[in-house]
Formats: structure tokens, C-alpha cells, sequence
């Protein structure tokens, strides 16, 4: 008789993940705070702590000490499946990490078992599927050509051919959020930052790849941040600005890892930079918003890599300017619900999820929601319209171009 | 001789036998802490890895992974001194304190209070082996544990008030008590039974408050049996239950440098 072969393997998995398992203490803190979790009506496969507990059952049913006796315990492929749409399930913001008290690093055990089970053939979850595909074939996960990459540029912004400063667009502001890229461009000329950009050079971050499991499929996100990080060498960058939090975490956190090596040049946010600049006393400001607003983290920015304080530095030294906090900021903030592939993949849950956060902006009779991630901004904006309720959804950068007298509306053609 | 961690020759139950009985624990407890130790190291050793075909769990490699973790820097900024962790988020559980300042309470009075009888024990241990080699201390073996019994009934009363309240929160807040397993049931079950058994041994052997009206005869086998639960649960259970918690949580927090 043939020797029984575990259900399950420990690709992607470390050592020390394989050991966070048991680490659980099933306190509930995870399942309290999981954004996830909660706007699906408490599905329990969604609650963290569950799924802790399913794949450590999965481990010692396959590596266990009953299995070392007796052999491994089979997995039904059913049980697998619901666990891949539960894993999934998942915006990967991390607060289940922050509030964990066993410590453990959860956005990189999700997104370790989301490869494993991806590698086996179950997985992702509906049109996450097609990112390594387009982002293969395009270099953006939205089939639009490489040559229009810089196509939205307007004619009075400048861009130099190289500088010591690169603009990272990210295919999102490049393509269908033109208003970020519009602002982001034209804020730092106005401000004389001489800066260059990839044009069709600068491909997709990887981000979307890694945060669903995918970076494994013909190795996409190590060439692309191979590509990309030689591209802005030959900008001769030294600092690279990024107005998507996303891709600033890819950045920031991804590519030196993809690549095992520090990055050659200052990888930073816009809101980083203009506070540096307020607090150098460089930025004139021309006009006042005379404006309730108050700030959501994205995850990518705040949890993720732990800028909290830069967007509320550019906020609150807007002229005119009325800056209050939501329920639920900084390192204990809500996900906007378009982050881990949930935007694509399950859709309905992103939208449940931004309606929440909405509420929380409501709640604090602010006029206008902003935020520093073109993804939050979709997402929030669709909340918002879901809800029907009057409130404006900007980005920081947005505000700030406004206050220095720039204008960031699309011309129609474009 | 008298065997004061728990029994006398009154019992019969000889010094020999009680070391064999704690061998048979160590030796179990090892061998679950092997298994899991080779479970873990079944995984691989860094980031987007896979295991090598055909090897199998390792515990050194579980070791290595775990120690370069430890001593690498965080790619997300976000780590914290190994002694602030060690000393902070380890010893005094601040995570917990952060969440839950009752749950930290009822956590900290039973780390505190298991850990402190654990020693205590383990200091009376080794002046009865000092006086066995024949080294000659200032205090015989029955005087130390009379000196020892105050801190023995502080750190006793101060586990109790961690056990109870864990129990009570199990059974009475709808939420917790709605979400517990059996793995869950099991561990705080475990402690509330060593703990009292504990106090009901002392009570019958000194006649004060736990004797519920028992004949001190009844004290031998009563010490019998808390030592050995003691020693099965407290020690050789440890890898093969949730009490795995109390070597696999330190470990995560170190190795993820406090947590986020």
C-alpha cells in the first residue's frame, strides 16, 4: 500500500510561522477589531484567530504527532477550498497583527498561506487570477498600453529627463485616478522640485501579485522590481516619491526583499516629503479651504510601514483647514475594505467594509474624507455613493494643490 | 527520609519514585517538544521559499530560522530592543495590558503565580539535595519549608485569583464562553484543578482553611496526587496541548521583535 502523503505542504510557510500557529492564545482581540469579519455579518471562517486554528489542526493532522505515529490524516479538498475563499477574505490591512497579543506577524502569514494554497492549485479568489496575466502582458493590471503611460501628462508640467527625484505614478493615478497624478505633478513643480518619471519604463509595482499569493507565478514581482528599480537608476534618482501607498509599500518593503538587497536610492511618501518642506518653511500656500476634514490611514501606509504623522502635518498646516480625528486612527485604524485583492476578488465585501469606515468619517461632521492612496480614495468614493450621503472624498495630495492655487480636474478628453 | 516538595515517607512513596515519576514527565515532555519542534521546522527558512525535496521537519533548522529572524532587521520598521521585548512584552505582558487590563490582570496573576510556585518548589528541591549530598546549609530541609510557606501561600492565593477569574469570564461572558473549544476548556480545566489540589493537600496536612473537614490521614494521598498532576500536566502535557502557548508565544514576540 502506498505511504499517505500530508494534504497539505509547508511552501512559503517559515519555520517561525509554522510555530506562530501555536502561539495563538485564541484571546479574541483579532475577531473584535477584523474589519473583515464584521461587515460580512461575523461570517467565523473570516475571524483571524479561526483561521489560525484551522491551519494548525491542518498541521497536525499532516506533521503532527498522530501523524508521525499513524501516518497523515487527509484533508478533504472541500475543506481546502473554504479555506482558500476564507484566507482570501482577507484585506491583508494587519490589524489583527497590531492587536494581537501573541505578536504574530499575520499579514505575512495570510498572504504565506494564500501562496501555499496557490501553489497547490487552489486559489486565488475569482479575478485575482488574472493579475499575473496582465500584469505579464502589460505591465499594469489594467490593460492599458505601456506607451500611454505618461499620456495624461499635462502641457504646463514639467518633467525633467533626469533628476534627483523620481515620481513613481503607480498604474492607478497614471491611468484612472488622472486628478492624484494631475495634483502630485504639478504640487511638486510648484513647489521648483525638478523631478523626473519612468514614462513606459515604470511597470506595475507587484503589490497587487504579492499581497494575493501570485508573486510566485513566473517570478513576476522579482523582475519587476528588477525593472523598475534599474529604471530609476537611470533617472539617476536618489529619492523616489510615491503617491500611492501601495506601491510605496512595495517599495519600501517588498523590492529589497524580492531582490535581497537594500534599494540604491530613498524610497519616500509625498506626504513625507511636503512635510518635510512645511517644516522647512518651503511651501507657500495660496488659498485657504475653509473645511471640516478629517484623515483615514491606508494600511499600506500607516500599519504597514508606520506613517501616521506626516498626513496630518500637511492637513493641519493648510490654511483654513479644520482637522478632526475619526474613530479608530493611526495604528488601531479601520480598513477602507480595497486592500489584499478584496477589491477584485469580492467586491461586495469591499464596499460593505468601506460603508463603515464612511460612517466613521460621518460621525465626525467633517465635510471632506481624505486620504493618501488612490485605492482607499475608490473604495471610500464607493462607499460613500452606496450610503448616499454628502461628503467629498479627496486625496491629501489633492487638498494640498488646491491650497497652493492649482487646479487637478481631468480635462474630458483626457 | 521526608521528601517535603509534596510527600513524606509516611506515603511510601519514596524520594526514588517521585524522581522517576518527574523523569517520565521530562522525558515526555522532550519528546512532545521534539515533535514539535520538527513540525515547525518543516517550514522553510525564509520569505516566498520551498522545503527541499525530501527533507523532513528539523528542529535545528526551526532553530536557525528562528534565531536569524531574531537578529535581522525589520523590514518594516517596526521592531523593538530584544531587552525591551524581553522584559516588557515577555515578562510583563504588555500586549496584553494594551488590549485588556482585566484580561492582563487575570494572565499575569497566573503567569506570576505558576511561575513563582514553580520555583519555590524548585529551591526546596535543591536544599533537600544539598542535605542528600551532604553539604550542610544553615537550615534543615523542614525548617526551609516552613520559611518557605508564606511566599508558597501568597503565590498561591495570587494564581487562585488569575484561575478564578478566568474561569468565571469563561463561563459567564457570553462571548468568550461562545467562542471556547475544548483546547480552551482543557487548559484553564488543568490549572483550576492543579491549583486546587494544591491548596486542598496543604489544607488537610495543616488543618487550616482547604481541609473541608478531611482526616489528616487523608493528606499523603492527597499530596500524591497533586504531585502528580502537577507533573503530567505542568510539564509533559505542555507540548501536546494549548499550554504550548507558554513556549510558542514568547518565542513569536521575540522573533517578531515585539510584534507590530
Amino acid at each position: 500500500m502506498a505511504k499517505r502523503t500530508p494534504s497539505i505542504d509547508t511552501k512559503n510557510l517559515t519555520a517561525v510561522q509554522l510555530m506562530e500557529l501555536d502561539s495563538c492564545t485564541r484571546c479574541g482581540e483579532c475577531v473584535k477589531w477584523c474589519p473583515t469579519y464584521a461587515a460580512s455579518g461575523q461570517k467565523p471562517g473570516l475571524a483571524p484567530r479561526d483561521k489560525i486554528l484551522r491551519w494548525k489542526q491542518y498541521m497536525n493532522k499532516s506533521y503532527g504527532i498522530k501523524a508521525k505515529l499513524f501516518g497523515p490524516e487527509e484533508i478533504p479538498q472541500s475543506e481546502l477550498e473554504e479555506f482558500k475563499d476564507d484566507v482570501h477574505g482577507c484585506t491583508t490591512c494587519g490589524i489583527c497583527g497590531t492587536v494581537c497579543e501573541s505578536g504574530i506577524n499575520t499579514v505575512e502569514l495570510w498572504e504565506a498561506m494564500r501562496a501555499n494554497l496557490v501553489k497547490k492549485g487552489i486559489g486565488p479568489y475569482g479575478k485575482q487570477s488574472m493579475f499575473p496575466k496582465l500584469i505579464g502582458q502589460y505591465h499594469n493590471p489594467y490593460m492599458k498600453d505601456q506607451k500611454d503611460r505618461l499620456a495624461w501628462v499635462p502641457k504646463d508640467v514639467k518633467i525633467e529627463n533626469k533628476a534627483d527625484i523620481v515620481y513613481f505614478t503607480g498604474c492607478t493615478a497614471g491611468y484612472n485616478q488622472l486628478s492624484l497624478a494631475f495634483a502630485t505633478s504639478r504640487v511638486l513643480n510648484k513647489l521648483g522640485i525638478p523631478f523626473a518619471m519612468l514614462g513606459e519604463e515604470e511597470w506595475c509595482c507587484g503589490s497587487a501579485l504579492i499581497r494575493t499569493g501570485q508573486a510566485h507565478i513566473n517570478d513576476l514581482p522579482r523582475e519587476i522590481a528588477k525593472h523598475n528599480v534599474e529604471a530609476i537608476q537611470k533617472k539617476g534618482a536618489k529619492k523616489v516619491v510615491f503617491a500611492c501607498a501601495g506601491c510605496f509599500r512595495a517599495a519600501k518593503v517588498d523590492w529589497p526583499r524580492l531582490l535581497g538587497k537594500e534599494l540604491p536610492f530613498e524610497v519616500i511618501h509625498i506626504t513625507e516629503f511636503l512635510a518635510g518642506l512645511i517644516k522647512q518653511d518651503k511651501i507657500k500656500w495660496v488659498k485657504p479651504i475653509n473645511k471640516t476634514i478629517t484623515y483615514h490611514d491606508p494600511c499600506h501606509l500607516g500599519r504597514h510601514v508606520g506613517v501616521y504623522d506626516a498626513p496630518r502635518y500637511v492637513l493641519s498646516h493648510i490654511p483654513g483647514v479644520k482637522f478632526v480625528e475619526m474613530d479608530r486612527v493611526k495604528e488601531f485604524q479601520r480598513c477602507c475594505g480595497a486592500g489584499g485583492g478584496v477589491k477584485a476578488g469580492i467586491p461586495d465585501l469591499a464596499l460593505g467594509v468601506a460603508e463603515s469606515r464612511v460612517k466613521d468619517a460621518l460621525a465626525t461632521d467633517s465635510d471632506i474624507l481624505s486620504s493618501a492612496c488612490p485605492f482607499c480614495k475608490r473604495n471610500l468614493s464607493d462607499g460613500r455613493d452606496s450610503l448616499k450621503v454628502d461628503l467629498v472624498v479627496e486625496d491629501v495630495i489633492e487638498l494640498v494643490a488646491e491650497a497652493l492655487g492649482l487646479s487637478t480636474e481631468v480635462p474630458k478628453a483626457a | 527520609m521526608a521528601y517535603f516538595s509534596g510527600l513524606s515517607d509516611v506515603l511510601r512513596i519514596t524520594f526514588v519514585q517521585i524522581m522517576i515519576l518527574s523523569t517520565i514527565a521530562i522525558v515526555i515532555f522532550l519528546y512532545g517538544m521534539m515533535i514539535n519542534f520538527q513540525k515547525w521546522g518543516a517550514g522553510v527558512t525564509g520569505y516566498g521559499l520551498e522545503p527541499q525535496e525530501g527533507t523532513k521537519g528539523s528542529a535545528i533548522r526551526f532553530l536557525k530560522t528562528w534565531w536569524k529572524q531574531v537578529t535581522e532587521e525589520s523590514h518594516h520598521g517596526h521592531g523593538k530592543p530584544i531587552l525591551e521585548v524581553l522584559i516588557l512584552d515577555i515578562m510583563f505582558q504588555r500586549r496584553i495590558l494594551k488590549r485588556s487590563p482585566l484580561r492582563w490582570f487575570m494572565h499575569f496573576t497566573i503567569f506570576a503565580g505558576w511561575m513563582t510556585l514553580f520555583a519555590l518548589s524548585g529551591m526546596m528541591f535543591a536544599v533537600e539535595m544539598t542535605e542528600k549530598i551532604g553539604i550542610e546549609l544553615p537550615f534543615t530541609p523542614a525548617e526551609f519549608r516552613d520559611i518557605l510557606s508564606i511566599p508558597n501561600y501568597i503565590f498561591g492565593y495570587v494564581l487562585l485569583i488569575g484561575v478564578i477569574i478566568a474561569i468565571v469570564r469563561r463561563l459567564f461572558v457570553s462571548e468568550v464562553r461562545e467562542a471556547s473549544i475544548m483546547y480552551d476548556w482543557t487548559l484553564i480545566g488543568v490549572v483550576f484543578l492543579v491549583t486546587i489540589s494544591g491548596f486542598v493537600a496543604d489544607g488537610i496536612r495543616t488543618g487550616i482553611i482547604w481541609n473541608f473537614g478531611l482526616d489528616p490521614a487523608s493528606a499523603p494521598p492527597a499530596a500524591l496526587f497533586h504531585s502528580v498532576i502537577s507533573l503530567l500536566f505542568c510539564i509533559a502535557y505542555i507540548p501536546y496541548s494549548k499550554y504550548i502557548h507558554i513556549i510558542a508565544t514568547p518565542l513569536a514576540i521575540l522573533a517578531n521583535k515585539g510584534g507590530e
